[in-house]
């Protein structure tokens, strides 16, 4: 069990047509632990998450995935490196056309030749870890919110990776679908011993169950540091953002005109 | 005005650059080494491009065979002509009619639906989530769906013509009184199978790949929003009729037209 | 990989129908026949043409019995030499002395090629030229022979 850092982020920068996304972007992500990345929205958290899965191309700087830069990968490599990482995407993304067992199934079949029966067996393992193995053959048309991304987890963890991604896990889930789900995440990475990055703008939930956090904002690491050292920061930035202040360096106002020049104009035009 | 020429500009790259995005689209996805299940998934979606359009591409064909036998008999009947009934509804069906109507209902019916598809699967980030589990999806969602199309219109195409064949026999021969053998005797005798037929089969399987390219792609392409989706639905229906008309103009100048 | 048997059922019907109706497109609305291509090649040569084209029928008595195939500029004799494909059934059954006129069907119709049998006890074979033709009737010509008829009345 080696101590260097599962992924290592350095120097990214990345950019969307005219706007830069990131401007040179810093992190690392230690092995078995839970970090989150967390920052206002538009920070382009999901961006990042797909930049360190393989998805998009940095425009400069390196994404290494257990040291090996994972852009520089020829295609066979690459589909080896995903057998080891899962991501859950925000919404669920399970494909419609197959039911929930056979969701689970496709990585197992895409990536092992196990025999029918193996599949069957480790796919209702899967299932019975997220809770849901009563619901293998419903449609996912047919679950609920809180179900899909619960088996989109199962899905995740089909192969038993190393890394585990999530895209913003806690958006728009009732307080129940939350607590199962915050519960999930924390059993799973203990008892597997994975790797999790969290994106997420919740900061009771998120801080409450990882190790280290990033705060990204304006393209850069803006503080890091864990959960405890954060809710202490005396950076304004830092804590308007973890304190849920409504104003601060990101501020209440849209840039307007000063306000009582502006409502006596609108008495005296016509 | 410099703004206006500059818009013009912009949209005229953009334009080139879609199209040329939409090339290697199209080169990635048909020639893509089809994946171990590639069969059935092609089976799936002749299913839902080509049996679940027959509806509308049959009846529509029985319309039109009908109509142009309602029509041509009282033309024809001035003329003393009416015999020749049955070679004109056929050449008409045959050359014209058969592979461009099919392929603009196709377009609005099977189009349309491959586009929201699509549409929807990026928007829900199904392909993204295929691509992390490491399946390429123009291996496993677009190529089934473009080979899918390829074959489906031009069989679309056949049953049309055959339909409004037999349409054209309803009318012009039980229904208007014309005389059944002279129906199919002059129709068979200035039909030839290579030149119309082949012709028409030709034309329908350029629509066919014309088509379906668009919808696929479109749906690929999209912004992934519910406004999205419905803009590219109706560019597909648009795009994919402007072109299998204008190449239909094209296509029939070469073979009928005598500009080999 | 849910693939109902309903569905491929479906989809085989489907392709069976399209190849069904291509087969009917042939044959009863083409009006091909299934009888084997063989044929034999002759030639005519025609002053004028008019308007016939490559693929015009041959027809004997009104029976087409093959198609012209090509049609090409003499230039020994300054004429058009038509290359027709005739049934190999008619090989050695037509008389040397057989005559070959382009026709018209109907007043305004496509113009085909019209073979008369004569008597000459010698046999046409592949590759023979009919000797005895009648070019296609010109519109054109006819007005000025009625023409010059009238003026010379």
């Amino acid at each position: 069990m080696s101590d260097t850092p599962f992924v290592v982020v350095e120097g990214l920068h990345f950019s969307r047509g005219e706007t830069e996304i990131f401007r040179g972007v810093d992190l690392q992500v230690p092995r078995g632990k839970m970090t989150a990345i967390m920052g206002p929205s538009g920070s382009g958290k999901t961006t990042l998450l797909k930049l360190i899965g393989g998805q998009l191309q940095p425009d400069a700087g390196r994404v290494l995935i257990e040291g090996e830069n994972i852009h520089a990968q020829s295609r066979k490599a690459l589909f080896a490196m995903r057998r080891r990482m899962g991501m859950l995407f925000q919404s669920g993304a399970l494909f419609s056309d197959l039911s929930v067992f056979e969701n689970v199934a496709f990585p197992l079949r895409v990536h092992t030749d196990l025999p029918e029966a193996m599949v069957r067996d480790l796919v209702l393992m899967k299932l019975e870890a997220v809770g849901l193995r009563g619901a293998r053959d419903l449609m996912p048309a047919e679950l609920s919110g809180g179900m899909t991304r619960r088996v989109a987890l199962a899905r995740a963890i089909a192969l038993d990776p190393q890394l585990i991604l999530y895209d913003e896990p806690f958006v728009g889930q009732d307080p129940i679908s939350m607590g199962v789900l915050v519960q999930l995440i924390k059993r799973l990475n203990e008892a597997l011993g994975l790797t999790s990055v969290v994106v997420s703008h919740d900061i009771k939930e998120t801080l409450s169950i990882v190790d280290y956090v990033y705060l990204i904002s304006d393209g850069q690491v803006m503080a890091h540091g864990t959960p405890k050292s954060l809710d202490v920061n005396q950076d304004p930035r830092v804590r308007q953002f973890v304190h849920g202040e409504p104003d601060g360096p990101v501020p209440f106002h849209y840039p307007a005109k000063d306000y009582f020049s502006d409502i006596l104009d609108a008495g005296v035009s016509s | 005005m410099i703004d206006s020429i500059r818009r013009l500009g912009r949209f005229g790259c953009n334009a080139l650059e879609s199209f040329g995005r939409a090339g290697g689209f199209l080169f990635l996805s048909a020639f893509a080494v089809p994946s171990r299940e590639g069969f059935g998934l092609w089976l799936r979606q002749m299913h839902f491009v080509g049996v679940l359009s027959l509806a509308i591409v049959l009846v529509s064909g029985l319309f039109i065979g009908m109509v142009l036998a309602l029509q041509g008999y009282t033309i024809l009947v001035d003329f003393g002509a009416e015999q020749a009934l049955g070679q004109m509804v056929a050449l008409s069906l045959l050359r014209e009619l058969a592979p461009v109507v099919a392929a603009l209902l196709f377009a609005g019916r099977a189009g349309s639906a491959l586009t929201a598809e699509i549409g929807l699967m990026k928007a829900t980030e199904q392909l993204s989530s295929m691509e992390m589990i490491g399946v390429d999806p123009l291996r496993r969602v677009v190529a089934p769906r473009l080979w899918a199309g390829f074959v489906a219109l031009p069989l679309l195409t056949v049953g049309f013509s055959v339909v409004g064949i037999w349409g054209g026999y309803l009318v012009g021969v039980e229904w208007l009184g014309g005389f059944e053998g002279s129906y199919w005797g002059n129709m068979q005798s200035s039909v030839e199978f290579l030149d119309d037929v082949g012709n028409g089969m030709i034309k329908s399987m350029v629509f066919a790949v014309v088509v379906t390219w668009i919808a696929v792609f479109q749906g690929y392409d999209l912004i992934p929003t519910s406004e999205g989706i419905s803009r590219a639905t109706t560019r597909t229906v648009v795009y994919s009729s402007l072109a299998v008309l204008g190449l239909d103009f094209v296509l029939t100048a070469i073979m009928f037209g005598g500009l080999s | 990989m849910k693939r109902s048997k309903a569905m491929e059922l479906g989809v085989g019907l489907f392709m069976l129908a399209g190849i069904l109706g291509l087969v009917f497109l042939g044959l009863r609305v083409s009006g091909m026949t299934l009888t084997s291509g063989d044929t034999f090649r002759l030639e005519a040569n025609f002053a004028n043409i008019g308007s016939l084209k490559p693929r015009a029928r041959v027809t004997m008595a009104g029976v087409t019995v093959g198609r012209v195939s090509a049609i090409e500029l003499d230039t020994e004799w300054y004429d058009a030499r038509v290359v027709m494909e005739l049934d190999s059934d008619l090989e050695g059954e037509l008389s040397r002395d057989t005559t070959a006129a382009i026709l018209t069907a109907g007043l305004l119709g496509e113009q085909y090629v019209g073979l008369s049998m004569g008597g000459d006890p010698e046999m046409l074979v592949e590759g023979d030229t009919i000797r005895d033709t009648q070019s296609a009737v010109v519109l054109e010509e006819l007005i000025q022979q009625f023409v010059s008829n009238m003026i010379s009345d």
